[in-house]
């Protein structure tokens, strides 16, 4: 089809892919999350405290400010993180700029035409009628779930063809997320309220990040064990060698308890949609609490844990079980809002581990040592306190409006700052002589390696 | 001292590693909560109903004297057993003839229904403690009774003659060889007769007294109260299983170490 429209076309988009912003498949997706995050809950925030005016989508403002952030914001995130990693979990090649320029492009027209879809249909001919609003809500659609089930295709046949297999669980974490997408927007064309489809999303969410977050933490923690040694090298000559030895564990997520938190997650995710106020999606939702707090067994390791990568994934199951726990308590009918525990996943547990990836993800693969400067911090706790904060705006006699405006802010303050610290190292050449999607490789000790 | 400074450091560990089986008892809630949505609450009350009648009751004082009075008879009807049966089955495991006399006798004692026992001690102790008492330590005895004879069956003979050969003396030989190995089969038998004493008890009250948990399902029962029922059924069920995590579990995990270590 390129080829038939000619040079022009063809040229401009080489041209384009050839930037460095399209080396690998993280670094627009990664841009693009922390920029579109901070935008999203920017407008939302503007919306809910000066009733700025918001995009005009079907199902209203909630509906946008919940599609945006879970479809938008969180998809762009896992499209970075899956370009990137699926490669080199399987060692297969990396994805050709072209094709992820592609891909930016889909996920910018579809965030196009949903923001647009309300004023599309306002264009359209008063003869549509009823229809007028589904025309004006197409796009949309189909670009929407063409992203999604697009990132789906593209990682499956080799995700499906290593040999082990062992990495299946994004592929089936990537079909539900498309899945979800798709329901969401035949809902909307069937006019009906597609809410339900974003606590799907949710869920699906979660469980990718439980599966993420175990190949990530592996690294993390027993880098971390490693330092903790290091540090306790002096000890460990004064005193008996195998005492200090036996002293540390190291760190494995071990799969049993990975897979019955995603069980009971996906559990409690698939009762919510058939039963969505019920006392068995309740008591489903405190069980995943409890299969989620089941996995910090693997992490409970002494001080390594106090260090901030570790601290910060540790922090995100925190995050996910409280969330977890607060929504089984509402299904169960103790006064919080549902709201309270949804927002303690979307905000804490899925921002905080985005937040973790692009920093640990994002730096590595760009070339670049983990970053130990101060903001990394100070982001982290600004989105770990956003969520904990519009949580509590849910429990009863809260000043509702000052928390969730703070919360709000809190969460742009934290995602501009990435954006801010992150970005420039994307829209960069890489500085270490390496292509592609490569990871940093710390200098050898003593000796300086050639060419870095 | 170290030993305990030890358990110490490895009882928040251990505690933590209970989420799985919340996660998993969760789960039994909700299958609960289902089949009382499905049959309604006059077949299976829904859970939140069975536990805040279980807090009324243990809120206003009604559940302590009959959760004490079971404990008490289960508790004492599994000492003896505990007594009795480590006792004669170690002694029955020093000799391979007594062992072979035994082995009928508890199957036996197995295979006799507990109810069967139950109606002997109705007939002889009548509505006093002696009953549910009696049927527990029948109950509970032979599984402790086989426990300890498989435990002296079992020890190793060239470990003895090892132990004779390096002259351990007589203590040493009692504590580090007899001992562990031993234990390692009692502990388990002793955790599985605390389980059937305390369904026992229960069983054992709801025909034959006044008071105690199984009295108090009875009256439920006889009222058609099915939370109060679910109550009960969950006190009980709750209180066996903190027994049996709480303190017969790490003890069992602490007296087993050293077969992990072994290889």
């Amino acid at each position: 089809m390129q080829r038939q429209t000619g040079c022009a076309g063809d040229g401009w988009l080489a041209r384009l892919a050839g930037r460095p912003v399209f080396m690998c498949g993280f670094r627009p997706f990664f841009l693009a999350t922390a920029v579109y995050g901070a935008l999203v809950v920017l407008a939302w925030t503007g919306f809910l405290s000066v009733g700025l005016p918001l995009p005009p989508v079907a199902g209203g403002p909630f509906v946008w400010h919940a599609h945006e952030l879970m479809f938008g914001f969180g998809l762009a995130a896992v499209a970075g993180f899956v370009l990137t990693a699926v490669p080199e979990f399987t060692a297969t090649p990396a994805f050709a700029p072209r094709l992820v320029l592609r891909f930016v492009l889909l996920w910018l027209a579809a965030r196009l035409a949903f923001w647009g879809s309300g004023a599309l249909a306002a264009l359209l001919p008063a003869a549509a009628g009823g229809g007028a609003a589904w025309l004006g809500h197409l796009p949309a659609a189909v670009f929407n779930a063409g992203f999604a089930f697009a990132i789906f295709a593209a990682v499956a046949p080799r995700l499906w063809r290593d040999p082990d297999r062992r990495h299946l669980g994004f592929l089936w974490g990537l079909l539900a997320m498309a899945v979800a997408v798709g329901g969401f927007h035949v809902d909307v064309l069937r006019g009906e309220y597609p809410m339900r489809w974003v606590r799907v999303g949710l869920g699906v969410m979660m469980s990718l990040i439980v599966v993420a977050l175990s190949r990530i933490s592996m690294r993390i923690m027993n880098d971390a064990l490693d330092a903790e040694r290091a540090r306790r090298l002096p000890a460990r000559v004064l005193r008996h060698a195998e005492e200090a030895e036996l002293e540390l564990p190291s760190y494995r997520a071990r799969p049993p308890r990975r897979n019955l938190a995603i069980s009971a997650i996906a559990l409690y995710t698939a009762s919510e949609f058939l039963m969505p106020q019920s006392a068995i999606t309740g008591w489903l939702g405190l069980g995943a609490a409890a299969a989620v707090f089941n996995l910090l067994n693997d992490w409970h390791v002494g001080r390594a844990l106090l260090t901030r990568w570790a601290f910060m994934l540790y922090a995100v199951y925190w995050l996910l079980a409280l969330g977890y726990l607060l929504m089984g308590l509402a299904q169960l009918g103790a006064p919080v809002a549902p709201g309270a525990g949804v927002h303690l996943l979307a905000i804490g547990a899925m921002g905080l581990s985005i937040l973790a990836v692009l920093c640990i993800a994002g730096r590595t693969h760009a070339g670049y040592a983990l970053d130990e400067r101060p903001w990394v911090g100070a982001a982290a706790v600004l989105v770990a306190l956003s969520a904990l904060l519009r949580a509590a705006s849910g429990l009863p006699d809260m000043p509702v409006g000052a928390l969730q405006l703070i919360a709000g802010l809190g969460w742009v303050a934290a995602f501009a700052l990435a954006a801010g610290r992150l970005g420039a190292l994307f829209l960069r050449p890489r500085v270490d002589g390496r292509g592609g999607c490569a990871e940093y490789e710390a200098p050898a000790s003593g000796t300086q390696r050639a060419g870095a | 001292m170290t030993l305990l400074r030890a358990w110490l450091a490895g009882l928040p560990a251990y505690l933590w590693s209970g989420w799985g089986a919340i996660a998993s008892l969760c789960l039994l809630l909700a299958v609960w909560e289902a089949v009382s949505l499905a049959y309604g609450p006059l077949v299976m009350p829904d859970p939140r109903a069975a536990f805040a009648t279980l807090w009324g009751l243990i809120d206003s004082g009604a559940a302590w004297p009959e959760l004490a009075a079971t404990a008490r008879r289960a508790l004492t009807g599994y000492a003896l057993s505990v007594l009795a049966g480590s006792m004669l089955g170690l002694i029955a495991g020093l000799s391979m003839t007594a062992s072979m006399m035994a082995r009928p006798l508890v199957t036996v004692l197995m295979g006799t229904p507990p109810i069967a026992w139950l109606v002997l001690a109705m007939l002889w102790f009548g509505a006093s403690d002696g009953t549910p008492v009696f049927t527990v330590f029948v109950a509970a005895f032979p599984v402790i009774f086989i426990g300890a004879l498989q435990g002296t069956r079992t020890l190793d003979n060239q470990l003895h003659g090892m132990a004779e050969a390096f002259r351990l003396p007589r203590r040493m030989m009692l504590t580090d060889v007899y001992l562990p190995h031993v234990v390692s089969y009692l502990f388990p038998a002793w955790i599985a007769a605390l389980g059937t004493a305390w369904k026992v008890v229960v069983m054992a009250e709801l025909l034959a007294t006044q008071d105690g948990v199984g009295a108090a399902l009875a009256v439920s029962r006889s009222h058609l109260d099915t939370a109060a029922t679910m109550a009960w059924i969950a006190a009980v069920v709750c209180l066996l299983l903190a027994v049996e995590y709480l303190v017969l579990e790490p003890i069992k995990r602490e007296v087993e170490r050293w077969r992990g270590q072994g290889a």
